[in-house]
């Protein structure tokens, strides 16, 4: 930096005129002058030797110099451009989810390092620590509270701010990169969240850990449960899961290596991919467009400093409130003997165990979720469409916009199934329903033989990837989709016809999917017009003419996406358990 | 700037002030704070009286420093760190009249729960510097708000016992409690649970039966295995006491309903155990759960348990009288009825007047019933009714009222390995002597 400071103003600042307490001056001698009024009480503490050498730059007389060198000359401030467009200033575009959901980092960095203070990661001591922090240590209570809920809402601030980015095609070119790294991060976020779910050891930490870890198990090849795992000699006690929970089920061990995971490890990888994030974002510029090279430009000091610390401000006053009004949870001390009914995964994994009821561990804990983190991260380099950068548009991008929100609705959906309409032995209970109430037992399931299911998950992929393209011709939007909508009730209706004709006649039938009602019936509906519209009507009409293998990693993202639906339907409506199963390496779809 | 930032940025300001105010004053808040006030107060009310009334001005005047520093509070929270039973219970915090620190005489001039002293004199042998308070109250120690530390809120399961039930916690360490004269309650429950024959499908500690659940740590059983949904208890009042008062004050099968007519799978039948609640008065029930509320799991140090020897069978002359000794001491009365009057309900076994087509179904099952002995005993020799007790009744050998109802939930165990020897011939001989006289074969 090369600014060079002005010389500090020699003349004496002061008021011109009688002194205001004049035996207070005269006390203090030497003909000195109190300040007059606030402005110049400000001008004597910035010009002072003390203030001058904390802070780099002249005497501040708020010229555009000056306020430059306030960013520039500030080691915290200097990853902002000196001065930014008026367009990445918008709250309406940027939604201030990205500087939000790094303020909410440091929030919890802080509550974090108090809380360290007190908390002693042993089975023993972490319950009993928990109870002393609600009850004997000064604001024990309150830092606890707002570390956990500052997490939650972290959570949630970044996935809304992966979806503006994504919603304002901000990771094209140049910013692929820093997409990438923005996924990594989501999932880093959401790694610290769940190491810090285990470290109050109360039953609802070590079920939700346990659940959640159970999932490793189900690796393929690594876990002692997944697929194709006895090739490696893979048993409960070397797997995968055994390394990241240094035993056989969640224990002391699991403690203190989520303890060391969650308040160094991560947190220290998350804040240097977190200054990479930023120098990238600096050093490829903010996304939001159209520029223009004589764009007015406004001051970064105060323009965007005084929008981040009213949304900082504002964030931290809702965090706060929600602390003062909600307690973190705590319940019983662990008890590895007990398990409640139903134990849960922390919240934004609930989709994913919802999927178990549809598939095995494999699929739903490890499969999906690796394909969803590779398949976002892959998105910047299969999006070649070269429009819609730096503004909403759903009109230029319709193609990746509603398959995205798609995508997000659906994550979102099933957590929310997962959170609010399941109880005891993971059974629908509407959400004002008592729990104590037993519900039937699941209809008993059936797989597809393997000679008829295996062609046809095949079929599957390989019509969902011909058609699209195989159809040349532009559709008439207009006719297609409803057409499409009518057909698919039809198909419905016409199960649930041959359903009622045969049930009483072929006993295949009477054993496998007694019952088809009509929640069944219009549940299949929907999902055949979703798995249509979003498979077949949207590729067709907007990627048919993609590169092919842009094109072919596109399609099969999307049908993977698709297949998770058509399973659920496959299950909920016909009661099948496996549409391909090798059950002797445990390999089942 | 816009005006709207400006704006935001003092109303931000304002708010984080705000509610950093709100927090710090809900910290200083704390509920325990107003007791331990009102206890220096009444202490202080104490002394001014004591003044007051005092004639001598020398001592008068010595006085004084005292009240002075008795009106200085000094908000603290108080604790007891009990290392061998792995406690810090803070009720002291509170309950300043029974904190051995600041008051150690332990005993107060007020009668209000929390300035007063601990009654009785157990403190004088039970240093509550030593046990604490939830060795034996319960509640949750490390809490300093009312309801939590008496335990009285979701997810403690150990709420602060009452009397009788606090009598459980004698029982605990105190084998020999039944000479304790304040634990009367229990031992008439240790008693009551002998006499109706408890022990023959509940085992305590391995010894009794092996019908039903070993009853040795029912105190610390989670909630989490207990279904209270048929209970029609309210939510708070969810734990292990009210669970073993429901037992002996309603029917089970009222709150244990099972599935006898197979609505959710297989058919299951409602919980086992016999109407015992037509029998028992309040006060025999509260006895019952007093004595069983000491089955703690929790272990303690060795030397804090006071033993003794087993109680010896009594001297009895007769055979018969042995016998029935030996019923009793068994728990044949679980199922046969005390003084084998009459079998109990064993639901879904074919018992008397049952009608297949009657439309209460469940209500027909529940007809069902274990073998009244003076009834049936007469038809056996003496040694097909050993083989009989030596060899039990298994469930899939009882005659079922419905085929394709649930298994009776009652059975007989192989006594073989239990009674045997004198016993068995003391019994059998016992059990003849009751039959009833048919006519002669």
């Amino acid at each position: 930096m090369s600014t060079p400071s002005a010389p500090p103003t020699q003349e004496k600042p002061g008021p011109n005129g009688p002194s205001r307490v004049p035996w207070l001056e005269k006390l203090l001698g030497n003909g000195f002058k109190l300040p007059a009024n606030p402005e110049e009480i400000k001008k004597e503490v910035i010009n002072s030797q003390v203030w001058r050498s904390v802070f780099r730059g002249g005497a501040w007389k708020n010229t555009p110099r000056d306020r430059a060198a306030h960013i520039i000359g500030n080691v915290w401030l200097h990853l902002h451009p000196v001065r930014v467009r008026l367009r990445s200033l918008k709250f309406v575009y940027s939604w201030g989810m990205g500087g939000i959901s790094f303020w909410l980092y440091l929030l919890l960095t802080i509550s974090g390092i108090l809380l360290m203070f007190y908390y002693r990661p042993t089975p023993e001591m972490a319950f009993r620590d928990m109870k002393d922090l609600e009850f004997a240590i000064s604001y024990g209570w309150f830092w606890r509270n707002l570390h956990r809920w500052c997490a939650h809402a972290m959570v949630v601030t970044v996935i809304l701010h992966m979806i503006r980015v994504f919603l304002t095609g901000s990771y094209k070119t140049p910013r692929e990169f820093n997409w990438v790294l923005g996924v990594t991060l989501l999932t880093l976020t959401l790694f610290l969240s769940f190491t810090g779910y285990l470290l109050p050891w109360d039953q609802l930490a070590l079920w939700a850990v346990t659940v959640g870890t159970n999932m490793a198990g189900a690796t393929p090849l690594l876990g002692n449960e997944g697929p194709f795992s006895s090739l490696l000699g893979m048993r409960i006690n070397n797997d995968i899961r055994f390394g990241l929970l240094g035993g056989t089920a969640v224990g002391e061990a699991t403690l203190i290596r989520f303890y060391v995971l969650h308040c160094v490890f991560v947190p220290v990888v998350a804040g240097a991919m977190l200054m990479l994030h930023f120098w990238r974002v600096r050093k490829d510029s903010f996304s939001a467009a159209p520029y223009a090279p004589d764009e007015e430009k406004f001051e970064t000091w105060p323009h965007l400093i005084s929008r981040e610390y009213v949304a900082a401000a504002l964030v931290t006053v809702g965090v706060i409130v929600w602390s003062l009004l909600i307690n973190a949870p705590l319940e019983e001390a662990a008890n590895p003997t007990v398990t409640p009914n139903p134990s849960k995964a922390p919240w934004y994994f609930l989709g994913l165990q919802e999927l178990l009821v549809y598939f095995d561990p494999w699929i739903a804990g490890v499969l999906l979720p690796n394909i969803i983190i590779v398949g976002l991260a892959a998105i910047p380099y299969i999006d070649s469409n070269p429009k819609g950068v730096g503004y909403y548009s759903f009109k230029e991008r319709p193609f990746a916009n509603w398959m995205f929100l798609f995508g997000c609705a659906l994550w979102f959906i099933l957590i929310a199934i997962g959170t609010y309409f399941r109880g005891p032995s993971w059974g629908w209970y509407w959400p004002w329903e008592d729990w104590a109430v037993h519900k039937p037992p699941p209809p008993s399931t059936w797989s597809i033989p393997n000679l008829a299911g295996g062609p046809l998950v095949g079929l599957y992929f390989a019509l969902g990837m011909a058609l699209p393209r195989l159809v040349r011709k532009e559709l008439e939007w207009r006719l297609a989709v409803p057409t499409v909508g009518i057909l698919s009730v039809a198909a419905g209706l016409s199960l649930k016809i041959i359903h009622t004709l045969l049930v009483g006649k072929v006993a295949f039938f009477a054993k496998n999917i007694p019952h088809f009602g009509a929640g069944a019936f219009m549940l299949i509906a929907l999902f055949l017009f979703v798995v249509v519209f979003f498979g077949f009507l949207l590729p067709q009409r907007y990627i048919r003419n993609l590169a092919l293998p842009k094109y072919a990693m596109t399609m099969v993202l999307v049908l993977m996406m698709l297949g998770v639906l058509l399973k659920m339907g496959a299950r909920l409506g016909f009661n099948v358990k496996y549409v391909f199963s090798i059950p002797q390496v445990n390999f089942n779809i | 700037m816009p005006k709207i930032i400006r704006q935001l940025f003092i109303i931000g300001n304002v708010l984080l002030l705000l509610s950093f105010a709100a927090a710090t004053v809900r910290d200083n808040r704390r509920e325990w704070k107003k007791y331990q006030k009102k206890f220096f107060v009444l202490e202080a009310k104490e002394l001014e009286e004591k003044i007051a009334q005092e004639q001598d001005p020398k001592i008068k005047e010595s006085l004084r420093p005292q009240l002075i520093a008795k009106k200085k509070i000094r908000y603290e929270i108080r604790q007891m760190i009990v290392k061998d039973l792995n406690r810090i219970d803070r009720c002291v915090t509170c309950h300043l009249g029974m904190d051995p620190l600041s008051n150690p005489s332990l005993t107060t001039n007020f009668t209000e729960n929390p300035y007063k002293g601990h009654p009785g004199d157990f403190l004088k042998t039970h240093s509550p510097t030593k046990y604490g308070c939830t060795i034996c109250h319960q509640g949750q120690g490390l809490a300093t708000e009312t309801a939590a530390a008496h335990g009285r809120v979701k997810h403690w399961e150990e709420p602060i016992l009452e009397p009788p039930f606090l009598q459980a916690s004698c029982v605990r360490c105190h084998a020999n409690f039944e000479s304790i004269s304040y634990a009367q309650a229990a031992r008439a429950g240790k008693e009551f649970f002998r006499h109706n024959g408890c022990y023959g499908c509940h085992a305590i500690k391995g010894w009794g039966g092996v019908v039903s659940e070993d009853l040795g740590e029912v105190a610390s059983k989670p909630l989490a295995r207990l279904d209270f949904s048929s209970s029609g208890l309210a939510r708070k009042d969810w734990n292990i006491k009210n669970w073993i008062l429901l037992h002996l004050t309603k029917d089970p099968m009222s709150f244990v309903p099972g599935d006898p007519e197979g609505h959710l799978g297989q058919p299951i039948p409602p919980s086992g155990m016999p109407p015992f609640y037509l029998d028992f008065k309040k006060d025999e029930a509260n006895a019952i759960a007093s004595y069983l509320l000491s089955m703690h799991g929790e272990k303690m140090p060795h030397e804090y348990y006071v033993y003794a020897p087993a109680a010896p069978d009594p001297a009895l002359d007769s055979a018969v009288a042995r016998g029935k000794h030996v019923y009793e001491k068994y728990g044949c009365a679980g199922c046969h009825g005390v003084e084998a009057k009459e079998g109990r309900r064993n639901f879904n076994a074919l018992g008397q007047g049952q009608d297949a087509a009657a439309p209460d179904q469940i209500a027909e099952m529940a007809k069902g019933r274990e073998p009244t002995l003076p009834d049936t005993v007469g038809t056996f020799t003496r040694d097909e009714l050993k083989l009989k007790i030596q060899n039990g009744v298994p469930s899939n050998n009882i005659v079922k009222f419905k085929a394709d109802g649930p298994t009776p939930p009652l059975y007989m165990p192989a006594w073989k390995e239990k009674i045997k020897g004198q016993e068995l011939e003391d019994l059998v001989t016992y059990l003849l002597s009751i039959a009833k006289k048919g006519e002669e074969w």
